[in-house]
């Protein structure tokens, strides 16, 4: 009977095991930051290129995850993306205070792309949005690439990308606006191949 | 987009959206956009589809391994003590939800709090601001949960704890006219669970809310008015 009363910790939804930390479960926050530790770590150290600063980041951001549970909102978006976003601000900041040189976008990319260790049209079976955005990152033109992740990953506005990449104001809107259509019809495009 | 295009005056804000869907749009650019994207579904759409793929850039990012030691030193931080680390497999937790994080955010919502480990108690319903109403759920005289009702489109969640409810059960509702409504069914997993789901009748209808088990007895009860 004992084996019917126990879970894998892996059937568990990022969810649940949210929904545990939000009423103080700790056992739920050791699982949630042994499933998450790798990508919060991954993406901390994409951005800052430092293994100190991305154990900070990642440090805080975990703990600020386990700190506003309760405040999740699954309406407006998965929980990946929030500890996601939530490490990638942390990252922002860290970077700034420090006047840290962030990765170069490419890099970012680069490393993103090797990470996905299959060839585009792999992405619409294996059903992964990450994977399909992975692989339509990676056949953009490079200068919508590196303007996409400047803005997506860096959180630089049109007027920052202008400015780095020297390139006029409305020409960095432009890439920014093209590389995200071209990226929303991937995904369209894979999920529409799903559906059938 | 066409003529809806023009008369909602879209075209001015495409360029925008996709900095607004990637936060980098900052000032009074923002609250333009921001403003007429509330009062056009076509952009509101369009906003939401592309901010779930800007959302999805920021997780290509490739895993990494952590330094050695990060675990311990973050769990040190968290306040977090693991328990044996080698038991890979673990008892199910007494929040295991059907769709917990929804209900687990409403009732934070809602100032809500569930635990086994505090005495329980029993008190009247409540209604918050927003006109959402909830209720403890009550088992032979203790709280044992709580259900609320709102919503333009009504919806009800429940939340169990420390309940006697094992395997599935079934929720209805018995409104002022004295008429019993199934609301639906959710599995309790050692008296523990949380569920949320559309309501088919008003609210304000309500008069009590009930657990009830597979063989017809009524669990736990709520009574709204």
């Amino acid at each position: 009977m004992v084996r019917e009363s126990r879970v894998a910790e892996g059937d568990l939804s990022d969810e649940a095991l949210l929904a545990g930390m939000a009423v103080g479960e700790q056992s739920a926050a050791v699982s949630f930051v042994r499933r998450y530790q790798r990508r919060v770590f991954g993406l901390a150290y994409s951005m800052t290129g430092d293994a100190g600063v991305a154990e900070d980041v990642a440090q805080e951001a975990m703990t600020r995850v386990w700190r506003h549970a309760p405040v999740f909102d699954p309406r407006r978006g998965s929980v990946a993306s929030w500890v996601l976003t939530i490490t990638r601000n942390l990252a922002i900041d860290a970077l700034r205070l420090r006047r840290a040189v962030p990765t170069d976008p490419d890099e970012f990319s680069g490393a993103a792309l090797r990470s996905g260790e299959h060839v585009p049209e792999d992405a619409v079976p294996r059903g992964d949005a990450r994977d399909t955005v992975r692989a339509a990152l990676g056949v953009l033109p490079v200068e919508q690439r590196r303007a996409v992740v400047l803005a997506a990953v860096y959180g630089r506005t049109a007027l920052e990308i202008s400015e780095s990449e020297g390139i006029p104001l409305g020409t960095a809107k432009t890439r920014i606006r093209t590389a995200l259509m071209r990226l929303r019809a991937a995904v369209e495009h894979a999920e529409g191949a799903r559906d059938g | 987009m066409g003529d809806d295009t023009r008369a909602f005056g879209c075209e001015r804000y495409a360029g925008d959206l996709a900095e607004l869907a990637l936060g980098s749009l900052a000032g009074r650019d923002r609250a333009r956009a921001l403003d007429h994207v509330e009062s056009c579904p076509r952009c509101a759409e369009e906003l939401e589809q592309l901010t779930r793929v800007a959302d999805t850039l920021v997780q290509v990012a490739p895993e990494v391994d952590p330094p050695m030691g990060f675990e311990v030193r973050l769990f040190e931080r968290m306040g977090v003590t693991p328990a044996d680390r080698s038991h890979r497999r673990w008892r199910v937790p007494r929040w295991v939800p059907v769709v917990a994080a929804a209900a687990a955010a409403l009732a934070v919502g809602l100032g809500l709090t569930l635990t086994s480990s505090t005495a329980p108690t029993v008190s009247a319903p409540a209604r918050t601001h927003d006109g959402v109403v909830s209720a403890p759920l009550v088992e032979h005289g203790e709280t044992v949960g709580r259900v609320a009702f709102g919503g333009t489109q009504p919806w009800m969640s429940m939340m169990l704890a420390d309940s006697s409810a094992r395997g599935t059960v079934d929720c209805v509702v018995v409104t002022k006219d004295g008429v019993t409504h199934h609301v639906g069914s959710f599995v309790a997993r050692a008296g523990y669970g949380a569920w949320i789901a559309p309501l088919r009748v008003a609210p304000a209808d309500v008069r009590s809310a009930e657990v009830v088990s597979p063989s017809g007895t009524v669990i736990a009860t709520a009574t709204l008015g």
